[in-house]
């Protein structure tokens, strides 16, 4: 038989084994694609540069400054102090919220729109489809945290001021040296927050519910820090994905200590190593009799 | 094994807990041989297509497509290999070019100029900038056959391709399918018609609860078929019945409602309509109620007999 495929004219006897497989890129390319698309992604890094503005512009303008929580005392008057007073705020809920979105979202969508149908069927293995959506996540997450840091150390500085920082011990921090620690303080937040990100992938690939995937995360970081407020289970707080976030504060201390952003690593990258692998596995295992 | 065959799937067992939704399937598909899996809805058919394309494994048997298996060879199985199952999904917030390029990318990317023209092979082109959200159900199956052209298939496996359509996207469906079926590809069609399946395919299995209630070609099949029945309303059924008992051939009962149901090979029953208008009986209906086919795709798959004993 000679017949010819209708758009190429090749024979349609072979189907040969394709040269070169699309690869990690291809689906990295696909996932950023599809994301830049969704007016959610655009909503949150817009909101990641003009809610901290705000924040900054309405405590700044309180007569009284939030003495109860750290750094508060001296937001009101200092720019650093201001920036850090956000930090800790966010470390609750605003940074395992904002990459939960995405990464909570980013498998079980498929599911929602029933498109793992059309994308298995594809010559991009399931492994690669996995990778490309984890690591998008990931990117994302970092992105999300960049703009947030940068949006508010930027609208604390420029609104309050950089006047010498009092650190946690009482010692004054010369404005030079402290841009350098606020800057080193959000750093500290990037590994905890990869690790909900993949507590949020884990969760979106097991319960292919896009608000499962989002709300887990969240609810599982506040159930973490109440756990950790309490008395008497001290030998588990190091294990909490939530202690990390408090581990800048050591840099803020006279001597620093680094121990806890140590133990920080190693928790964030155990949470992420293990909430990886048990979501690709899940994928990986998976019929897809649905969407 | 035969490497030549585009599907060759012997003995394939997939249950779901209790239910075996497919049970010791074999079929086996020719390169260019357009063939159609028939059978109800819940019959196995869409069980057997998703482990045709990987996305659920078979419990035991084997699949191979082209001669590779997904145990062997993973994602390679489906290089040359494209379709949807039940209906296409896409992203709705993405339009259908996009949602195209991005699938493109994920089969290595399309050459330029390529998209335009399967949008133009299934009558997309003029929507394709807007958003898969505003598509009809029938310009989604049209992007569902679009994205399965970019991947230049062998062998094109499609779920139900006129499932929800109207009548005229049925034609138009159909219509799409039988010009990539003579352009020399290898199609595998499930269906729940029997006309679908006998206008486009050369050979069949249908299915019934997940086992094979027939298999064989399209001619194997008609020959198996019972007559073809008519309902019939006259001015007179009484005497139209006693005319029918004067031809042997000629079948005729009183219908549940009103007026007749007649069976009988097409020629004896031309023959009683003619005794019937030359003894002055005026036909008031005179319609086919079930094709033969259908009405042996029915036992088929109603009675539980198998094509053997149909034979």
């Amino acid at each position: 038989m000679t017949a010819t495929d209708v758009l190429t004219g090749r024979p349609t006897q072979a189907a040969p084994v394709l040269g070169s497989r699309p690869g990690l890129g291809a689906a990295l390319r696909w996932e950023t694609r599809k994301l830049r698309a969704q007016l959610r992604t655009k909503a949150l890094l817009i909101g990641a540069v003009l809610v901290p503005i705000a924040v900054v512009v309405i405590v700044h303008s309180q007569p009284r400054p939030p003495k109860d929580t750290l750094f508060g005392r001296f937001a009101t008057d200092n720019g650093f102090a201001m920036a850090l007073l956000v930090l800790g705020f966010a470390a609750q809920w605003v940074l395992p919220l904002l990459t939960s979105i995405v990464a909570g979202d980013i498998f079980a969508s498929e599911d929602q729109h029933g498109t793992w149908k059309t994308v298995l069927t594809r010559s991009t293995s399931r492994s690669t489809l996995f990778w490309g959506k984890s690591l998008v996540s990931i990117g994302f997450a970092l992105l999300a945290l960049l703009v947030l840091a940068a949006a508010t150390i930027a609208a604390s500085v420029l609104i309050v001021g950089h006047q010498p920082l009092t650190g946690l011990s009482g010692q004054t921090i010369q404005p030079q040296s402290a841009v350098t620690l606020v800057v080193a303080s959000w750093a500290c937040m990037a590994l905890p927050m990869i690790g909900f990100t993949c507590l949020a992938i884990l969760f979106s690939v097991w319960s292919r519910n896009v608000a499962v995937g989002i709300a887990a995360p969240v609810v599982i970081g506040l159930v973490m820090q109440l756990v950790g407020a309490l008395g008497g289970i001290e030998s588990l707080r190091p294990y909490l994905l939530t202690t990390p976030f408090e581990a800048w504060h050591g840099l803020l201390a006279e001597p620093r200590f680094t121990g806890p952003l140590l133990d920080g690593v190693i928790t964030s990258a155990g949470w992420s190593v293990v909430c990886l692998v048990a979501a690709y596995l899940v994928l990986r295992r998976r019929d897809i009799t649905g969407g | 094994m035969d490497d030549q065959l585009a599907v060759d799937a012997v003995d394939v067992v997939k249950a779901f807990g209790s239910i075996r939704a497919v049970d010791e399937i074999t079929i086996k598909v020719a390169p260019g041989e357009v063939y159609g899996v028939l059978g109800p809805n819940g019959a196995g058919k869409t069980t057997f297509l998703r482990m045709l394309l990987g996305l659920i494994r078979p419990d035991s048997g084997t699949v191979r497509v082209f001669g590779r298996t997904w145990a062997h060879d993973g994602i390679a199985t489906l290089d040359g290999v494209a379709g949807f199952i039940e209906s296409p999904a896409f992203y709705p917030y993405l339009t259908g070019r996009q949602n195209l390029e991005g699938l493109g990318l994920l089969d290595g990317g399309a050459r330029s100029g390529r998209l335009d023209e399967i949008l133009e092979v299934v009558d997309l082109a003029g929507r394709a900038d807007d958003r898969v959200r505003g598509y009809s159900y029938g310009m989604r199956q049209r992007l569902g056959v679009a994205a399965s052209l970019i991947r230049e298939p062998r062998l094109l496996v499609l779920d139900e391709p006129a499932n929800g359509l109207d009548p005229a996207g049925i034609r138009d469906m159909r219509a799409l399918v039988k010009r990539l079926a003579d352009s020399g590809l290898t199609v595998l069609l499930s269906s729940h018609h029997m006309d679908e399946v006998e206008e486009i395919c050369d050979n069949v299995t249908i299915m019934r609860r997940g086992e094979v209630a027939f298999h064989g070609a399209i001619a194997e099949l008609r020959a198996q078929a019972p007559d073809p029945g008519y309902a019939l309303a006259t001015t007179d059924d009484a005497r139209a019945l006693a005319v029918a008992g004067r031809l042997p051939a000629v079948t005729a009962t009183r219908a549940p409602d009103s007026g007749l149901t007649v069976t009988g090979p097409e020629d004896a029953v031309s023959s009683y309509v003619a005794d019937l208008v030359r003894d002055g009986i005026r036909l008031r209906a005179f319609t086919p109620t079930r094709t033969p086919l259908e009405q042996l795709f029915f036992m088929l798959t109603d009675t539980g007999v198998r094509n053997e004993e149909v034979a």
